[in-house]
């Protein structure tokens, strides 16, 4: 196995194609509908193109983005990406202690980095505009609906996740093409409600960025996405163990 | 069974494995013992290298083809 420095190497790299592409995407959408007519408030511009379309971009976006970390960095490090992830597998004994602050720490780095270079990459419209992809509840959805949206989205995600690589009977070489596809199918739903970020590194990128270079700033909701992530995927962690032993 | 190869060239020699690509029977001069790493795990945890190894047997023919 590959030495802890390398690994969390590896989960940073993961981490930063995450943010880069998933949330990037996000931005895109909304620099590409600046100024387009929005039929109601819930729409803040994602949606003023293609409807739930757009969404569906995005969460193709992620989808790729997530395959594609799993299947380079997958074996290397085990591809969390995500601190709720990281945590479910500790919480069910999967993981070591002594690992996960490492972990997390390189998620967070990773994701910042991420959008850090997604800002450099497409300009100050990406954080002003864009606001780097950050996630916050949608106009009219409250700090508790948002948080039970994130924690039962990263459930599937994680529940995902049991079920198609940590259980040992899961059929191989799937992993990466079907979470991927659980995250974009995921944000499709979830997205106008939560912004369906479903991870707090993925989260703190973004924030990090625009406090930093100028954007909104939006630290008050960031309870929302590492309390509703945590909760989900480690309710989802136990609840598969629960459902799949033998006896 | 005989070695093939040995065979083709005018001897009468003992096979003593079978080569895993082409099945075909070798004897001692005519095979490639290696040892091939076993890992094991992967998403969403880090593959490790199991200690022992496994022995694979081929004949010299397509141990050449593999190497390239």
């Amino acid at each position: 196995m590959t030495d802890l420095f390398r690994r969390s190497i590896a989960e940073l790299v993961g981490t930063f194609i995450l943010v880069f592409f998933g949330p990037g995407a996000a931005a895109i959408t909304l620099m590409i509908a600046n100024g387009a007519s929005k039929p109601n408030e819930f729409n803040i511009g994602i949606g003023a193109l293609g409807g739930l379309g757009d969404w569906l971009a995005i969460g193709l976006a992620f989808a790729f983005a997530i395959t594609a970390a799993i299947y380079a960095v997958g074996k290397i490090s085990g591809c969390h990406i995500n601190p709720a992830v990281t945590i479910a597998l500790w919480a069910t004994k999967r993981f070591p202690t002594n690992e996960v602050l490492p972990y997390i720490l390189a998620q967070l780095v990773g994701a910042a980095l991420g959008s850090f270079a997604f800002a450099a990459a497409a300009g100050m419209d990406a954080v002003t505009i864009g606001g780097l992809g950050a996630t916050a509840p949608f106009p009219g959805i409250g700090y508790g609906q948002a948080m039970l949206a994130e924690a039962i989205g990263t459930f599937l995600l994680m529940f995902v996740i049991m079920g198609i690589a940590v259980d040992s009977r899961a059929p191989q070489q799937f992993a990466g093409l079907i979470i991927g596809l659980t995250v974009g199918g995921i944000i499709i739903t979830i997205g106008n409600i939560s912004g369906s970020s479903l991870n707090p590194a993925r989260t703190f990128g973004p924030y990090l960025g625009d406090m930093l270079l100028g954007g909104i700033n939006l630290w008050n909701f960031f309870p929302i996405y590492v309390i509703g992530p945590i909760v989900g995927a480690v309710l989802a962690a136990f609840l598969y163990d629960y459902l799949a032993r033998e006896r | 069974m005989k070695c093939y190869l040995c065979k083709e060239q005018g001897k009468d020699t003992e096979a003593v494995a079978i080569c895993i690509v082409c099945g075909m029977g070798v004897c001692m001069e005519h095979l490639v013992r290696e040892e091939t790493e076993l890992w094991e795990g992967g998403y969403p945890f880090p593959a490790r290298k199991l200690k022992k190894t496994i022995p694979r047997i081929v004949c010299v023919i397509c141990h050449e083809a593999m190497e390239g």
